[in-house]
């Protein structure tokens, strides 16, 4: 071949391959929240809504006991958007709209989100190994594939226990304050494999940890001197102000810490509303909700009974459950609503068919007492209609 | 007393065997408490800018036996208990929040 016009070709492929970030049809006629944050009628609301209000108030903001002994339902902040607007806001004890909160493991689907962004930049394919990216890694860890990751899937021994169990059992509390907490990803990939990859699902704050890692390594490829890639390719075309923690390492903590406010938080489900495009830009690629969205194969066909809600990329869906026989997870829901979910009672719902996103922060500590989504979002959806 | 009474329930707690097969870290239960103080508090008071009683009460873990210092200048958070174990965690920037050092 001529020298030219190979040059041209390997040109034309460079350009092919390079960051598509505005390519995409985004759904039209969507209004975003600019700088000056969402538009509100939170007033009109309170008015038009008084008694559907008080009742939301009544389940999600009573506080029962002494404070310090932190029983039952303990609500820090609820936001709901409707239709692109905010219709309701409030606040717990020691709370403000400007007070950032604790995520916990809703910044799994962060994480997922950040993978989703990678591909769009063409930074990323599923179907690669981990140690693509992960490059001071070799060996059996390398059969993990993105795709496994992303659907929680490793395959690796992960022992996820909180506070209800020995300490020196939990694979999450080691990583995140013991023995692991230095390298975080040393940590998990350090984990014994109990399953092949891809073939056996369960939840793990590791994955989600490792799925970050992926994200972060991907697009500081793509992106060399860029100190905050998430930032650059997600976070600041929202206008989302959120901290996302790391390690010592740089590793961010994509399985736990993410803190935002109520209000940035639902632009993250607003985000999932609309497909994954904010005011015009794709941030996901085409389809990427939808698969997040849908239950994986590897959940629907090997994680235990017990589990609530069917899980697509990290991400939670009100589904039933044919093969465990299980009816969808909030009945009083529409079928089409998935959310983030976290410890203590964070959550951040979607609902497209009601054009509605419902965040709800919080500090449930007392096992088995804390909020009910099937009647929280009953009551929210109350106000919201 | 009542913390040597809740250190020797820990040692005991620590010596003991896990059951279906699970795996033990090698973990000294107040490596984790102080860890976990330290860096939660940090994160509480800086990264969601709430009061240091506000604070005291969210980190609060089972055993509550850690105390934390807060060095407002140099934005870290030292967590201590009993005589020997510590750790501490620095506030980096309002991106990446606190660092448990």
């Amino acid at each position: 071949m001529e020298p030219r016009l190979l040059a041209r070709l390997l040109a034309a492929a460079a350009l092919l391959s390079a960051p598509l970030a505005l390519a995409g049809p985004c759904p039209s006629g969507v209004a975003y929240p600019g700088n000056e944050g969402w538009p509100s009628q939170v007033e009109a609301t309170q008015t038009a809504k008084a008694k559907e209000i008080a009742a939301l108030e009544d389940y999600a903001f009573t506080r029962t006991g002494k404070d310090a002994e932190r029983k039952g339902i303990r609500t820090d902040g609820v936001v709901i958007v409707k239709g692109g607007t905010l219709i309701y806001e409030k606040y717990g004890p020691g709370f403000t709209a400007s007070n950032k909160h604790l995520s916990w493991s809703v910044a799994k689907s962060f994480s997922s989100a950040l993978i989703g962004t990678s591909v769009q930049r063409n930074a990323l394919a599923l179907d690669d190994s981990i140690c693509t990216y992960l490059t001071e890694y070799s060996g059996d860890v390398c059969r993990i594939k993105v795709r496994d990751n992303l659907t929680f899937a490793t395959g690796l021994a992960w022992q996820e226990e909180y506070e209800g169990k020995q300490y020196q059992v939990s694979s999450v509390i080691s990583m995140l304050f013991g023995v692991g907490h230095a390298d975080q990803l040393k940590h998990v990939l350090s984990t014994k494999f109990a399953h092949d990859p891809g073939t056996q699902w369960k939840y793990s704050t590791g994955d989600a940890e490792l799925l970050s890692a992926v994200a972060k390594r991907a697009l500081a490829k793509q992106l060399p001197g860029e100190e905050f890639p998430f930032w650059k390719v997600m976070f600041d075309p929202m206008g989302m102000s959120v901290a996302f923690e790391e390690d010592v390492k740089g590793t961010p903590l994509g399985g736990s810490m993410v803190y935002a406010t109520p209000r940035e938080f639902a632009k993250f489900g607003y985000l999932f509303l609309h497909d994954g495009c904010w005011d015009g830009q794709r941030l996901l690629p085409e389809g990427w909700v939808k698969d997040s969205t849908t239950p994986s194969n590897v959940f629907l066909t090997t994680a235990p009974k017990t589990e609530d809600a069917l899980s697509g990329y990290m991400w939670w869906l009100n589904q039933p459950w044919p093969q465990q026989q299980k009816e969808k997870p909030w009945a009083d829901v529409p079928a089409d609503a998935f959310a983030a979910l976290g410890h203590w009672g964070q959550r951040i719902y979607v609902i497209p068919s009601l054009d509605l996103v419902v965040v709800r922060t919080g500090d449930d500590r007392e096992s088995g007492k804390g909020l009910d989504s099937n009647t929280f979002l009953k009551l929210a959806m109350a106000v919201a209609q | 007393m009542k913390k040597l009474l809740a250190l020797g329930a820990l040692l005991a707690l620590s010596s003991c065997t896990a059951s279906d097969g699970d795996v033990l870290y090698a973990n000294n239960d107040l490596v984790l408490v102080v860890g976990n103080a330290a860096r939660m508090t940090c994160s509480c008071i800086f990264v969601m800018n709430m009061s240091e009683d506000y604070c005291r009460a969210w980190t609060k873990a089972s055993p509550d036996i850690a105390r934390f210092s807060v060095d407002r200048d140099a934005k870290t958070v030292e967590a201590s208990s009993l005589i020997s174990w510590s750790a501490k965690a620095k506030f980096i920037d309002d991106k990446r929040g606190c660092i448990l050092q």
